[in-house]
């Protein structure tokens, strides 16, 4: 049996500290059960309160700010919360006085504490702070950081309790909680909250559960998400990205653009398929056609080379590419395009006039034949011209009336001559949404090129 | 490249400087779809040390109130509205750049557009105005979809969540991103033109608070509080109705429209009947009838910029009437606040 250490003896009443652990270190479950047998009512709502508040949010430190603020004033005047680093073995200290602080410790430095032992054990301990010394004397075995001690003491407190968070047989940390004069911690008020303790236990392992993967999920994203879009003088750019499944923030579909100078090449492209598994393959395209463009700036023989490669790589998987090669005019009023497209939808030009049309050019999807030649095809753009490179998601978006299709992209393209690339991107994207109004869709990228920059 | 330290240099206290004439330049450089311009007005203030929430309040956002009122008096078509509202969204972006600069010493705090919410610009407005003020900011684009919206609160954990809503067809959504903030716990600012003019309708949806610009929204946010409760459900009877009234939005569009017979020419009557649609959502959702007249009285200076009579309004207000019969309490807000006869032409005429 854990006894008080050496140091803090004469702050704390022993004699009263074995009793507390005879008396009150029921198993938790015992506990909430009897707290629900003796109190309907108040009591027990603060439990449910505590649960569905933390319940809430899978978000680790939302989750310790529910706890901090819903345990207050019911549970304690004054309340905080340590999380264990199983790794590194830090101490993560979360509240005090303000329920939203955040501190650090290290285990080493309450070695051999109450706090210490509450970590190791998961079992509660109840400290009576005696009044003929110093408070933060007494709660020093507890409270693990000056600041935090000075706030507590403050309070003239005669309870410390302290809550080992244990859920699926692991004790993640501790809940430290104080109460003040004439307001002690008596064995209801122990068992009541050792319950909220055991609930709250539940909700932070899940939240804990939650981030690492999060965390995991976010690494691998982050190099799956469109890149941002370089600035390419006398040519503006833009782009809209919406995948199928929204929230994942990446999908089959995807752009890049790169080069320098006066010599620039775009890519857009689909990857069969949804979601992660499809998302993982863009990016493997999207540096394959990097890497290939070092050597090859031709976009049909750069699409060959890729074909090549991925066909080789990947034979079960397909992709469908409009790659396009951009030489601005040194006077930025003008730009040379070379196209090719691998099984991909021909880009879409819009003349400063208002004419519309899809370029007619054909190839090969890549990935399903060995050697394949693409075709290129040139145009010119000319001041207020604009390119637009979209995927099947716009076309194949289906509403109450059908099908999207080219005839409605081409009709609203024509009102948007010369309003620039961003313009565009941002009205094509809110038709196509507007014409799903709330179905599912397939991932819709979008990029717009549009020469000498916006006119009017 | 300015230094980071150098606007934080507490300069001489200049009071509300003049920025009529910036303004008016970077008026011009929406009108002529100039980004290079734009982005030049607003460096050269904040070079000059102009904070850059004053920038986005004083010129990108006062600029962007004249590109609305152009659209509405049929001064420019949707599309040139759109070059424009792009060219400011650039500017906007320059001053974020310059915002970036600043350490962060707030929170975190994610800012969204609600769902069916396309004007983008006044949440990348807010987002910047946070971004100066220190708080490390998380912007997703237009039109969010709730799902991401909760992806994002539980990814991020954020200490504050701002959302802008002018449509008043997304206070629906705007509703379900506050459901999900302050059930996770986490405070919720609001605003955009959706909301009307005083937060009647914020509270009633369940936000934390409510904010009328990029300086109150900055201000909110200061003092915004750790945790909130979970918002209260909203009142059955209001919500079943408009449920009912989203479930057959399209068979009344289609109604309306076929009878209220307005010249296909002008290609307004959509958003019209659309808009007094959505003001009854809003209506209902947030017990504020005020949006059906307000949104009549826009209805009624559209047409009145196209040379169409007053009359067309008190037309449609007794088409909504009848098309309203199963909707009772919608029907009361038509009955009780549709401007008629003198006061239509009053409000039609600013």
């Amino acid at each position: 049996m854990p006894t008080a250490d050496g140091s803090n003896v004469e702050s704390l009443s022993p004699g009263d500290l074995r009793a507390e652990f005879e008396v009150d270190l029921q198993p938790s479950a015992s506990s909430s059960q009897s707290v629900g047998a003796r109190t309907r009512g108040p009591r027990a709502e603060i439990v449910e309160e505590i649960s569905l508040a933390m319940a809430g949010s899978l978000n680790l430190r939302r989750c310790v700010l529910q706890l901090l603020t819903a345990v207050r004033p019911e549970i304690a005047d004054w309340a905080m919360v340590v999380l264990t680093n199983p790794r590194t073995g830090a101490l993560s200290l979360y509240g005090g006085d303000d329920p939203a602080a955040t501190g650090k410790a290290s285990r080493r430095s309450v070695a051999s504490q109450a706090l210490d032992r509450i970590l190791t054990t998961g079992r509660t301990e109840l400290l009576h702070v005696s009044l003929d010394t110093a408070a933060a004397d007494g709660l020093a075995s507890m409270v693990a950081t000056k600041v935090l001690r000075e706030q507590a003491a403050r309070l003239r407190p005669v309870d410390v309790l302290g809550l080992g968070l244990t859920a699926r047989g692991v004790t993640l940390g501790a809940l430290v909680v104080v109460r003040g004069q004439g307001r002690g911690f008596s064995e209801d008020a122990v068992a009541l909250a050792e319950a909220v303790a055991s609930r709250a236990s539940l909700a932070l392992d899940s939240a804990r559960l939650y981030e690492q993967r999060s965390r995991v999920a976010a690494a691998l994203q982050a190099s799956l998400v469109p890149a941002a879009l370089p600035a390419v003088p006398g040519v503006d750019v833009a782009a809209r990205y919406r995948p199928a499944i929204e929230q994942l923030d990446i999908g089959g579909d995807f752009y890049d653009m790169f080069g320098a100078e006066d010599d620039w090449l775009a890519v857009l492209g689909d990857v069969c398929g949804k979601g992660v598994d499809a998302a993982v393959l863009t990016g493997r395209a999207r540096q394959s056609l990097r890497t290939a463009a070092h050597f090859e700036r031709r976009p049909g023989a750069l699409l060959s080379a890729f074909n090549t490669v991925f066909y080789e790589d990947t034979s079960d998987r397909f992709i469908t590419l409009v790659c396009v090669r951009l030489k601005p005019a040194p006077d930025g009023r003008s730009a040379d395009v070379e196209i090719a497209v691998a099984g991909h939808a021909g880009p879409v030009v819009v003349r400063a006039d208002g004419r519309a049309e899809q370029l007619e050019i054909e190839g090969t999807v890549a990935g399903v034949l060995p050697d394949v030649d693409y075709p290129a095809t040139t145009i010119r753009l000319e001041q207020g011209d604009a390119l637009l490179l979209f995927t099947d998601g716009v076309e194949e978006a289906r509403g109450e009336d059908g099908f999207y299709g080219l005839d409605r992209l081409l009709a609203l393209l024509s009102e948007y001559a010369g309003a620039g690339a961003d313009a565009i991107c941002g009205a094509v994207e809110q038709d196509v949404v507007e014409h799903l109004d709330g179905r599912s869709h397939d991932d819709i990228a979008l990029l717009a090129i549009s020469c000498g920059g916006p006119t009017g | 490249m300015t230094e980071p330290t150098a606007q934080t240099e507490p300069a001489e206290p200049t009071g509300p400087a003049d920025l009529s004439q910036p303004l008016a330049t970077f008026e011009a450089a929406l009108a002529a779809v100039d980004t290079s311009a734009a982005i030049g007005v607003v460096d050269d203030l904040l070079v000059a040390g102009v904070e850059p929430v004053v920038v986005l309040t004083d010129v990108v956002a006062a600029a962007q109130r004249n590109v609305g009122a152009r659209w509405q008096r049929g001064d420019w078509t949707v599309a040139a509205e759109h070059a424009a509202t792009a060219v400011a969204a650039a500017a906007t972006e320059a001053v974020a750049r310059h915002a970036r600069l600043t350490p962060v010493t707030r929170g975190k705090a994610l800012v969204a557009c609600a769902e069916r919410e396309w004007h983008a610009l006044p949440a990348m407005i807010i987002d910047c105005a946070l971004r100066a003020d220190g708080w490390d900011t998380t912007l997703l684009g237009a039109s969010t979809p709730p799902l991401r919206l909760g992806q994002y609160l539980q990814d991020l954990g954020p200490d504050a969540v701002a959302v802008s809503c002018s449509m008043l067809g997304a206070l629906p959504t705007t509703r379900r991103f506050i459901e999900a903030s302050t059930t996770a716990g986490i405070p919720i600012i609001v605003g955009g033109a959706a909301f009307g003019p005083d937060d009647r309708r914020a509270r009633a949806l369940g936000a934390t608070a409510w904010a009328a610009d990029a300086p109150s929204a900055v201000e909110a946010a200061r003092a915004l509080p750790a945790v909130v409760p979970a918002a209260a459900p909203l009142p059955d009877e209001a919500v079943a109705e408009q449920a009912a009234l989203e479930l057959s939005h399209r068979e009344l569009m289609v109604r309306l429209l076929a009878d209220w017979q307005l010249d296909p020419e002008l290609e307004i009557a959509e958003d019209a009947v659309q808009q007094l649609l959505h003001a009854v959502w809003a209506g209902l959702l947030t017990g504020d009838p005020r949006a059906v007249p307000q949104t009549a009285g826009w209805v009624a200076e559209i047409l009145r910029y196209r040379g169409e009579s007053p009359e067309k309004v008190t037309a449609l207000g007794e088409l909504l009437r009848t098309c309203l019969r199963d909707y009772p309490l919608a029907q009361s807000f038509i009955e009780d606040s549709w401007p008629t006869g003198d006061r239509v032409l009053r409000i039609g005429a600013d």
